[in-house]
């Protein structure tokens, strides 16, 4: 995996209308290869960041680039390094995945046809089947196979496991790691679901309220946070934030190096990390977001 | 498949229900078109001079009541090839980009296609290739309904059924597209989009027409009130003043001109200055575009018509490249 940045953002904010920030200045440097986790919460700006780098969202202040082109100046070369799975399969109805396919090849005439329909063969999902009748898991799938048949180095998944049952999950985030990892692409998967985009991914980015909170490899974010339960000592200035247990108790998420953690601390898993951090971004009320 | 036959059978899936219901629209329009063609045309086989206003020959009463009868029926359809390029235009272009928005499809089709006014000129072209088809057809059967149904004129210097027959329909067809699809785009859904869209096209198109009616004004002649207008289109009455002047009604009125009697073709300020042409107010007099402008005016309107075609494509286009897939 290089470590050459591919997706940049710097200093990016978003604005919709005069008063709702959705990011509000963002710098983030997404490593080339492998998949990246874009987590956060609901109205957390993940969806606005990646239609940023496909260039659907114009930011209010600073700008992005993709393999080093800005989306804003040169939207037709990004696009040809890019595939992209929207939040909603959003498929047309009137088409089977035949004539998806086919719409593909004609959208984009370097288009693998045959390499998607391999794919989707592979999953079992007859080409002559129409996009209406398609389970919402399959249609993630098609929507996938039409980013990947785009031979692209850089996918950009909004969302796609949203409204997916947790074997279609599973199945969609093996068909991409297989992808990412065999054709050595990029990878960025927005989710709210931890515990699945933590076999799949290497790096994690969690977002909350416009701001990023944490970029660090899935490894290393393990290997570095730990958990305090109530009344447990926290070293000074390690406490990032605190949250519900599952049982109702008070615990604190703590960034400390493996080598100086005290017998207090359980290691936290990666949902917790998350969670740590979404209480440290929480919103105070009243507070200006930008 | 080649790629035009892939492109054509995908956009046809795309377009389905506009293409066949605009299709659907066309042929039965179209028959009916025909058939009163077919009807009128065996009227004027069995006895010509009955179905000439201009010569009725003796006997021919029942002939004529139901050429006339007929006649009037042909003239309502008429009406509504005058409306199928509106109604055409809109039906097919609105939805181009407001479904795709609507139905969140525009996502994938505009990170597929590198860029997005190639994408829309692939598409727009497919409803312009039918829309040009469709509406040939309804043009072109316009013209052969227009000629038993006015058996005694010369259509091709005649302003009859202006706007109901001939190329005039399509051109109009081409800019009710452009303008569905812009502003399909700029709403981003399809049945308020529609609406706007409607409403659109009449401020447009009245727009046009009453500019072309000013612009004509330049080529039309002043004819007496019982001169002969074969052919001419009659764009309103004129008051020709003694002085040699010639006004409109408005003006003479904010001249204080007032009139009460009309005389044949003079107009006076009272009954006893009947015969007084020193009191004479003027002459009514009708402004007349002569029927030999009539290719030229089609051709002139065409090119107005072509040019708003022309700027309403373009402005989807720059609205389509700026804007949110939704």
């Amino acid at each position: 995996m290089s470590t050459e940045p591919i997706l940049e953002a710097h200093d990016l904010a978003k604005r919709y209308g005069r008063r709702t920030w959705a990011l509000t200045g963002i710098d983030l440097a997404i490593p080339q290869g492998g998949i990246t986790a874009l987590v956060g919460p609901n109205a957390a700006g993940k969806s606005t960041l990646i239609k940023t780098w496909v260039g659907f969202e114009r930011p209010t202040r600073g700008n992005v680039t993709v393999a080093g082109i800005d989306p804003q100046k040169d939207r037709s070369s990004v696009l040809g390094l890019v595939g992209y799975v929207p939040q909603s399969p959003s498929l047309y109805d009137g088409l089977s995945i035949e004539d998806h396919l086919d719409l593909a090849v004609l959208l984009r005439p370097e288009f693998d046809r045959a390499y998607a329909l391999r794919r989707l063969d592979q999953l079992g999902i007859p080409a002559g089947q129409g996009a209406k009748s398609l389970s919402g898991g399959q249609q993630a799938q098609v929507a996938l196979a039409l980013a990947l048949g785009t031979r692209a180095s850089i996918l950009l998944l909004d969302e796609p496991l949203a409204s997916l049952d947790p074997l279609a999950r599973r199945e969609f985030l093996h068909v991409l790691t297989d992808a990412v990892r065999s054709e050595g692409a990029t990878a960025l998967l927005s989710s709210h679901i931890v515990t699945d985009v933590e076999q799949a991914c290497d790096r994690l980015v969690v977002l909350g309220v416009g701001k990023i909170l944490l970029h660090d490899t899935v490894s290393d974010a393990l290997a570095t946070h730990w958990l305090a339960t109530e009344g447990a000592a926290t070293p000074a200035g390690a406490a990032i934030g605190s949250f519900g247990g599952p049982s109702g108790e008070r615990l604190t998420l703590v960034r400390q190096p493996a080598s100086s953690v005290g017998p207090d601390l359980r290691p936290a898993s990666l949902e917790e990390v998350v969670l740590g951090y979404l209480a440290s971004g929480r919103v105070v009320p009243g507070e200006a977001a930008a | 498949m080649s790629r035009i036959g892939s492109w054509l059978i995908l956009s046809f899936k795309l377009h389905r229900w506009e293409v066949l219901a605009a299709a659907a629209g066309v042929a039965i329009l179209s028959a009916a078109m025909l058939w009163f063609t077919w009807q009128l045309r065996a009227l004027s086989a069995t006895d010509p001079g009955c179905v000439d206003p201009a010569a009725y020959a003796p006997g021919c009463s029942q002939l004529g009541q139901r050429f006339y009868e007929l006649s009037s029926k042909a003239e309502l359809l008429s009406y509504l090839s005058w409306l199928s390029p509106f109604v055409m235009g809109l039906v097919l272009g609105v939805p181009l980009v407001s479904r795709e928005i609507e139905h969140r499809t525009a996502g994938l089709a505009w990170t597929l296609s590198r860029s997005r006014t190639w994408w829309l000129a692939r598409r727009a072209a497919f409803l312009v290739l039918v829309l040009v088809v469709l509406l040939l057809v309804v043009a072109i059967v316009g013209e052969v309904l227009a000629f038993p149904q006015m058996p005694a004129q010369h259509l091709d210097r005649d302003f009859a059924w202006y706007g109901r027959r001939g190329g005039l329909i399509v051109v109009r067809g081409l800019a009710a597209l452009g303008l569905g699809i812009l502003v399909g785009a700029w709403l981003g859904r399809v049945l308020p989009a529609l609406l706007v869209a409607i409403f659109a096209s009449v401020l447009i198109f009245s727009g046009i027409s009453l500019g072309m009616d000013r612009w004509m004004e330049g080529h039309a002649i002043v004819q007496a009130f019982d001169a002969d207008r074969a052919g001419g289109r009659q764009l309103g009455e004129r008051i020709l003043l003694p002085s040699g002047e010639l006004i409109d009604y408005g003006e003479l009125q904010r001249r204080g001109l007032a009139y009460e009697v009309i005389q044949d073709d003079r107009l006076w300020a009272r009954p006893e200055d009947i015969g007084h042409m020193d009191r004479l107010i003027g002459y009514d007099r009708y402004l007349v575009v002569p029927g030999s402008l009539y290719s030229q005016i089609v051709l002139d309107e065409s090119a107005v018509v072509g040019g708003t075609t022309v700027l309403l494509a373009l402005a989807a286009a720059a609205f389509v490249r700026r804007r949110r897939p939704g």
